[in-house]
């Protein structure tokens, strides 16, 4: 690494700040310790008091009682700390520090949820839960920190964890109390789970990664997944129109700013690159809908690129992104083989790869000992590597946009797709076929919820279910889908119709676009494009 | 001793530590979360229900089984058989004023004949009281709160044709399984017969016999005999009607009641009920309720309603046919 990319590259993690202080805005010099310090952890903590009396927190009991147990908690934490330092006569002091990474990454993130939320209302609407969470970590982070050492380091560094963790995963309203134990599960992790790496004491898990990585496998292990917005968060991105492309425009600020190139882009090059190799064996699309869900495309960008918990050789960043690539792609099969929610596999594998940066620093250090790595080197040396990198990483970009693996319609959008690959046997069809429509009744499509209850009624495609099967002809049918209602009343005799126009709104919306005030004409217009050969005589007759 | 002062042994006891802490915390947060579950009394990943043990069910009833779902204490649990024959369906304006377009058979034939096999229709309105039984019983959600409000007696409302659907699947499996079924209801039962809610034409002809009358009693709106015009329902079978058709309650008034026939133009022809699949769904209710004028209560009336709606006005009876 570069003299000058490391400037722009400062090492995170050392608890102390000492290395950090050196390549930093430094705000200000430590003032001299006192206990006046604590009046800042009171302060955000009667913000969050404060923030409990918005309407949306006070429309839920629980959700007030989560504010308010956040606020007992801290307020018996400073009320500990400030009885200790009175007994010993010590007070605490505070440092600014600045750390780019901290506030470009921020601001990545806050663009992430700008874009998305224009186009996923209940982001916006979460804004005030968000600001409660930064109160909260930062409270927790300082109270942390005094409660081990003198010198608390102010800087931006919670608002790219408390981004990271709310693109990924909230609990909802009744039980946000956990996001709050999430949040402080994160920060703790962050100080107490730490090892000696190239010589200096720093934290093994990006704290946001670690948190939800955690929290994943609860949810998983206790099946309680619907407790929070995750299934909605890792559908709706793609609501935002040309996410790939924006997502990979904001990713490339960070990777000309933090060398993460190789991470990422590695990582997404397998990732592609699998898809592609099973789809050319199995017929069908790997991921359901997308070569790389717009999720995971989201995550190979922020979750795996902190570089306190990544290694720092390129060759180790190919690795550690070769490996969150294969991990995200095993973890898809293994939750769906388990009938556990798949977009969890962005998360799950994180931790486990922070693990293993040891275990990758010391194979690359091996192998470039070895004889064959002296064969491989080649002779040419960029001057800057990482622009040689991005300009890699945009023509494989461009590549895959240009086949169309990113925004714009994708073969597994298009539910006759599906059901025709269902029906000449193609590997995973008929399982895939019924996630589709189980995602689309949930979303109240009812032809969906009818074909989803044909299923378990007739025993074909899915294991014959006759109360299941009940229940979705009762969804279809409240929903007024004739043939549910008729299905109903006489399960042994499954009626069908074709999805209407309403159905068609909620199934069409490839790349995220709003179908919902669209023309009949333009609905039918786009199913006949999907396939559905009867919008094809609609749009023929119209 | 290393130049930061933390002793190599005491770091590598902190990391075999953390080696452990690690899954021991994730194995206390997975009991910590399980059990702030289990006090909640909630379980949102489940896919079926638990059956609801916290709703109220009157240990007796006056006139009611208690042994049997709180079902009519009669011979056959209230069901009434209704004898096979045809009867005049539709509305005839010019016997009629009142009646609606809807009702007229044919442009050229204002009324229509309809054979209906024999079947057992219920004496009253399925009640509140029983209703609760089945949703304890099964753990069936209560959309409508206000749907086990009413006293015991009343008739069920807030219950949309799903809920009546399942109702009558749950009650049929109960009857056929339990050892306090009348045996001739048992034989039926067990001879192919179902329990279900009454089609349109099933209805009719228990409301107004054979003799093609605009209301149960006669043709004339009477206030003595049915529950219409007023703030509330009333109890099942609260208003005597000594010449109603086959001793039914409340086949006028009181509550609406769900049947099984989608909501078709006339000529009624059973046939098409399986027609029309791409429509959106509206199902024929029937009777009128509490609060219509008389011009809704009578016999040959139709009501349309979405199969979701669950509305305070709205109930059901039972049939047990083939």
């Amino acid at each position: 690494m570069s003299a000058a990319s490391r400037r722009r590259n400062p090492k995170s993690g050392d608890p102390s700040g000492r290395q950090q202080r050196s390549t930093v805005q430094d705000g200000g010099g430590a003032a001299p310790p006192s206990r006046n310090a604590l009046y800042l952890p009171l302060a955000l903590t009667g913000l969050l008091a404060l923030l409990s009396f918005l309407p949306r927190v006070q429309a839920n009991d629980r959700l007030t009682w989560s504010f308010w147990g956040a606020v007992v908690v801290l307020l018996a934490w400073q009320g500990l700390l400030s009885l200790r330092l009175g007994q010993s006569g010590q007070g605490r002091s505070l440092t600014t520090v600045l750390r780019p990474q901290h506030y470009v990454q921020a601001t990545v993130q806050l663009a992430v949820f700008a874009y998305w939320g224009w186009y996923w209302r209940p982001v916006y609407d979460f804004a005030g839960l968000l600001l409660a969470q930064l109160a909260f970590a930062y409270a927790v982070d300082m109270l942390i920190q005094w409660s081990r050492r003198e010198n608390y380091v102010l800087g931006f560094g919670p608002f790219p964890i408390i981004f990271s963790i709310n693109l990924f995963l909230w609990f909802r309203d009744d039980w946000f109390y956990l996001q709050f134990l999430m949040v402080g599960i994160g920060f703790l992790g962050k100080e107490f789970v730490r090892w000696h790496r190239e010589g200096r004491r720093v934290h093994i898990f990006n704290p946001s990664a670690f948190a939800l990585g955690l929290f994943s496998l609860v949810l998983i292990a206790t099946g309680t997944t619907d407790l929070t917005w995750g299934r909605e968060i890792a559908s709706t991105l793609t609501l935002a129109p040309y996410i790939y492309s924006y997502l990979f425009v904001l990713g490339l600020v960070v990777m000309y700013l933090f060398s993460i190139t190789l991470v990422a882009g590695t990582a997404a090059a397998v990732l592609f690159g699998g898809s592609a190799l099973y789809s050319a064996w199995a017929g069908v699309p790997y991921f359901v809908d997308s070569d790389i869900p717009a999720a995971v495309f989201l995550g190979l960008h922020l979750l795996i690129t902190d570089p306190s918990t990544s290694p720092r050789t390129p060759p180790g960043k190919m690795v550690f992104g070769a490996l969150y690539g294969a991990g995200v792609f095993a973890l898809y099969w293994i939750l769906g083989t388990a009938g556990a929610p798949t977009f969890y596999d962005k998360l799950l594998c994180v931790p486990l790869l922070n693990l293993s940066v040891r275990g990758i620093d010391a194979f690359i250090q091996q192998v470039k000992a070895s004889p064959v790595w002296e064969g491989l080197r080649a002779d040419w040396v960029f001057t800057r590597p990482n622009l040689a990198h991005m300009g890699v990483w945009i023509v494989l970009f461009g590549a895959m946009s240009a086949l169309g693996k990113t925004d714009g319609t994708h073969q597994g959008d298009r539910l006759p797709f599906w059901v025709q690959s269902c029906e000449e046997g193609r590997r995973n069809a008929c399982d895939r076929l019924m996630q589709l429509e189980a995602t689309y009744c949930g979303d109240a499509s009812a032809w969906a919820c009818n074909e989803l209850g044909a299923a378990y009624a007739e025993g074909q495609i899915a294991p014959p279910d006759a109360e299941l099967a009940s229940a979705y002809f009762a969804r279809a049918c409240e929903l007024r889908f004739q043939a549910a209602c008729v299905n109903l009343l006489d399960p042994g005799d499954i009626a069908r119709s074709d999805p209407r126009v309403l159905d068609l709104r909620l199934m069409l919306r490839e790349a995220g676009r709003n179908l919902m005030d669209e023309p009949e004409g333009e609905i039918f217009e786009r199913a006949c494009g999907h396939g559905w050969s009867f919008a094809c005589e609609r749009t023929a007759s119209l | 001793m290393r130049a930061d002062g933390v002793a190599l042994s005491e770091t590598n006891a902190t990391e075999k530590r953390m080696r452990w802490g690690v899954p021991v915390a994730e194995v206390a947060l997975v009991a910590a979360v399980w059990f702030s579950l289990q006090l909640a009394g909630s379980d949102p990943g489940a896919t079926t229900r638990r059956p609801g043990t916290d709703v109220p069910v009157p240990a007796e009833l006056p006139g009611f089984r208690s042994d049997a779902w709180l079902l009519p204490d009669e011979p056959l649990l209230g069901f009434v058989e209704i004898p096979s024959g045809p009867f005049t369906m539709g509305s005839d304006s010019a016997e009629d004023p009142l009646a609606y377009d809807v009702e007229r058979w044919l442009a050229t034939q204002p009324q229509g004949i309809v054979d209906v096999p024999t079947f057992y229709i219920g004496r009253y309105e399925v009640t509140v009281a029983q209703y609760a039984a089945f949703v304890r019983e099964t753990g069936h959600v209560v959309v409508d709160p206000t749907a086990l409000q009413a006293p015991p007696d009343h008739p069920v409302t807030g219950v949309a044709w799903t809920d009546a659907v399942a109702y009558t699947r749950w009650l049929e499996r109960a009857l056929a399984s339990s050892a306090t079924t009348p045996s001739a209801l048992s034989e039926l039962l067990r001879t192919g017969w179902r329990v279900a809610l009454p089609s349109e034409a099933q209805w009719e002809k228990a409301a107004r016999g054979g003799d093609g009358r605009v209301y149960p009693w006669g043709d004339d709106a009477r206030q003595d005999r049915a529950v219409f015009g007023v703030r509330g329902t009333a109890p099942v079978g609260s208003v005597a009607c000594p010449e109603c058709s086959y001793g039914l309650a409340d086949m006028s008034g009181n509550v609406w009641e769900w049947t099984r026939s989608p909501y078709q133009p006339y000529p009624y022809d059973e046939a098409d009920d399986r027609a029309g699949l791409d429509t959106e769904a509206l199902w024929v209710m029937r009777g009128g309720a509490f609060n219509d004028t008389a011009q809704n209560i009578r016999a040959a009336g139709r009501g349309g309603a979405d199969p979701g709606a669950r509305r305070p006005f709205i109930g059901f009876r039972l049939v047990i046919t083939r």
